[in-house]
């Protein structure tokens, strides 16, 4: 199975959404994360949909697919290597007097991860990266008592040189921000 | 699309009470209304309700404008907006309430999404407020229809109508057509729009860009393939006919002398009696065609979306062949065969520019080919069925005789089943646009309604329904829309008692297992005239002749029910599953 980043730049419009999952349904294909937000464009959302598949041809129908919903600006299918991409993951670790000390050191340098909350007897750690760097601080972090964990979708941008604008059909696109 | 310029309601004709009546800011209904006139609909097919009410009550004032079908169930009116728009090449629209009348029209949409056709569905909805409290007849219809329609969008503010409407038609007509669902709340349908009305012809939309007009290499590369080949072989599909491409494809043809074969809805493109013509494809479609797919060293698909139905096991389809596939739809290029040369672009502007580029060739030889495959099936299959004086009258039979004293003119919609395969086998079509079936969805019940649409779109043409018993037990109510509407359809019924279809497989692959396949039938011609529509049954050979007579004389609709015999299976076939190449005789 080879994991497959597919990025779907849409109209931002209520429903749309559920328009898009249908289409990876319909072919029984699981859906392993997704996170949209808008882009620096006006009016434009970013849809980016983490799949495993067996078949790179099944994995460009489905783009094809997907890029005739009326509302798809444009869709990509990436690659791994073909992608900067992260996750962003948050442990809450229990700290209860006299438990073991965290050592923030390791955590910091090692890990690369950051303590962005102190609770009265628990703290809250974010390590960014992606799936493989966020378990292996799992792996690390599990000596301590986890309370809670949650991983976000993923994030990614291709590594081309070109922007966003340039894949977007021609129109004056305002920026966002 | 042209441009127009905006409508304004000063520039609609309304009648004298609804001039006087008229505010200057007009509300969410009237806004519907103008937005269809603009938009040059002079017919709408639905059936009224609480959630529509606002617009059937502006509908009211427009009736000298549109012609509104009362149909008597809303897949009826579906049904009926297919066949529209299927003669007419524009969209045929629905309007029904919210609810169990949206769900009501599924089916239908489902239908004309698989089959390209255009159409807009207007749907109440319960008011904005009311909206996810499962208030009454409130169903999410948009949630249910958005697998089944090429774009939907629910109002909820008057002032979105003309905008959303001009979006539905363009995106309904543009591209590969296909069915649009608009839901309305019945808040925006009273609620006075905030500004004066205009509406603008939609043009473009800036994510839907379909593409007309193919690449130049992508052209090139296909021209390359046809001029070299030595076997090649076009496949036409429905989108031709779409396109309106029915002559650039002759021309195409007589050029380089290819032999054509149709798809099933891909029927009536080009004549049955054209010399290149060699019959229809898939799995009841002719001998000849399906096994020489197989021979062929280039395949020319045009408008057409390599259908299981048509390519048997895919795995091992057109294999020997380089395929080049005009498509207009970029997602069905290699979605089931992959092309060697993709060509992306609408089947007319990709023919006109395609002539140019090929050589005139005749392909006698190859072409021959086919003819003796052609002698096989007359022999075993179509003589027997068609020169057979014992027992009842034959499917074949019936087609054969109406093609003939039609002269293979008419608009033949037929149902789904083995009479709408014997249909597709035995009509001689002679001109374009003759064909109205339900070919991806297979919808029982299609008939009657869409061949009542089909009449309404083509007053000037003969429509003949070519039905099954079971089929016409599922939309038989539509009687009484076309009564009601002094349409002169005319049915046959083709009666076997049987699921027909359904019984030849479990004949041929269940061991002869009827599980639940035999009806017991109504009196037809009682419940016709029960409606107010003429008709008789005929279950002599020697009375078929005059009985068909009578019912093309007949000045208005008319139900013919043809006793056939009840236990007759429709060949060639290709198993389900097998490939072109084993189809079987018998």
């Amino acid at each position: 199975m080879t994991t497959y980043t597919i990025c779907i730049f849409t109209e931002n419009t209520i429903g749309l959404l559920n328009r898009i999952t249908i289409i990876f349904t319909r072919r029984r294909i699981n859906i392993e994360s997704l996170t949209v937000s808008e882009t620096e464009r006006k009016g434009v959302s970013r849809f980016t949909v983490v799949i495993k598949h067996e078949s790179r041809e099944e994995v460009e129908k489905l783009v094809r697919q997907i890029r005739k919903i009326v509302e798809v600006l444009a869709v990509f299918g990436y690659l791994n290597d073909e992608i900067v991409y992260n996750e962003i993951a948050l442990f809450k670790v229990s700290t209860p007097l006299g438990s073991k000390p965290l050592d923030v050191e390791t955590i910091n340098k090692q890990h690369k991860a950051w303590i962005v909350y102190w609770g009265l007897d628990y703290v809250v750690i974010e390590k960014t990266g992606d799936d493989k760097e966020i378990f292996e601080f799992f792996a690390y972090i599990k000596q301590y008592d986890i309370l809670e964990f949650v991983r976000s979708g993923r994030v990614a941008v291709g590594k081309t040189e070109k922007g966003l604008v340039e894949y977007l059909p021609e129109a004056e696109w305002a920026y966002y921000l | 699309m042209e441009a127009i310029a905006n409508i304004t309601p000063d520039v609609i004709e309304t009648t004298p009470s609804a001039q006087q009546a008229a505010p200057k800011l007009i509300s969410g209904s009237e806004a519907l209304m103008m937005s269809l006139i603009a938009e040059g609909v002079d017919t709408i097919f639905g059936y009224p309700g609480g959630a529509i009410m606002p617009v059937y009550d502006a509908l009211y004032d427009y009736q000298d404008q549109i012609n509104h079908i009362l149909v008597r169930h809303e897949q009826g009116a579906g049904h009926a907006a297919e066949g529209y728009a299927r003669v007419t090449g524009r969209a045929g629209v629905c309007l029904v309430t919210s609810g169990p009348g949206a769900t009501n029209l599924v089916t239908a949409i489902a239908d004309a999404l698989i089959d390209s056709t255009p159409m807009v569905c207007i749907v109440g909805q319960v008011a904005k407020k009311l909206l996810g409290t499962d208030a009454f007849q409130e169903a999410d219809v948009m949630g249910v229809t958005m697998p089944i329609t090429k774009w939907n969008y629910q109002i909820t503010n008057s002032d979105e109508v003309a905008d959303v409407m001009s979006k539905a038609f363009y995106i309904a007509q543009s591209g590969r057509p296909g069915p649009v669902l608009i839901d309305i709340t019945k808040s925006a349908q009273l609620e006075l729009m905030t500004k004066p009305f205009s509406y603008e012809r939609c043009q473009s939309i800036i994510s839907y860009r379909p593409r007309l007009a193919p690449k130049q290499e992508q052209l090139e590369l296909a021209a390359k393939l046809i001029n070299s080949a030595k076997r090649p072989y076009v496949l036409v599909g429905h989108g031709v006919q779409i396109a309106k491409a029915e002559e650039e494809l002759r021309i195409f043809v007589e050029k380089t002398g290819i032999p054509v074969a149709t798809t099933l809805l891909g029927q009536s493109t080009i004549s049955t009696d054209h010399p290149l013509y060699v019959g229809w494809l898939g799995m009841h479609g002719n001998y000849g065609p399906n096994v020489m797919t197989d021979h062929a060293d280039v395949v020319i698909a045009i408008g057409m979306r390599f259908d299981d139905r048509v390519t048997g096991d895919a795995s091992k389809y057109i294999k020997q062949a380089k395929v080049i596939h005009i498509e207009i739809d970029p997602a069905e290029i290699d979605k089931i065969i992959r092309a060697d040369a993709p060509v992306v672009g609408d089947a007319k502007e990709a023919l006109k520019a395609l002539i140019p580029l090929v050589e005139p060739n005749d392909h006698t030889v190859w072409r021959n080919e086919f003819r003796k495959y052609d002698t096989i099936e007359y022999e075993t299959i179509t003589a027997p069925e068609l020169n057979n004086p014992a027992g009842k009258i034959r499917m074949a039979e019936v087609i054969d005789l109406l093609s003939t004293k039609t002269k293979g003119e008419a608009v033949l919609v037929t149902d789904v089943g083995q009479h709408q395969m014997m249909a597709s086998r035995y009509y001689q079509f002679r001109r374009p646009n003759s064909l109205i079936t339900s070919g991806g969805m297979g919808t029982m019940g299609f008939a009657l309604p869409a061949a009542f649409g089909a009449q309404v779109g083509a007053p000037d043409r003969q429509v003949v329904a070519i039905i099954g018993d079971g089929c016409f037990q599922m939309t038989l109510q539509e009687l009484g829309t076309i009564v009601q509407n002094k349409q002169p359809v005319k049915a046959i019924i083709l009666n076997n008692n049987f699921l027909g279809m359904v019984r030849q497989w479990q004949q041929l692959f269940h061991e002869r297992r009827y599980s639940f396949v035999e009806l017991q039938n109504p009196d037809f011609i009682t419940i016709a005239r029960g409606f107010g529509m003429d008709g008789q049954t005929c279950d002599k050979r020697e009375n078929l002749s005059d009985a068909l007579d009578t019912m093309l004389a007949h000045d208005g609709p008319f139900l013919l029910e043809v006793i056939v015999e009840k236990e007759e299976n429709v060949f060639p076939m290709v198993p389900a599953g097998a490939s072109v190449s084993q189809i079987r005789l018998k």
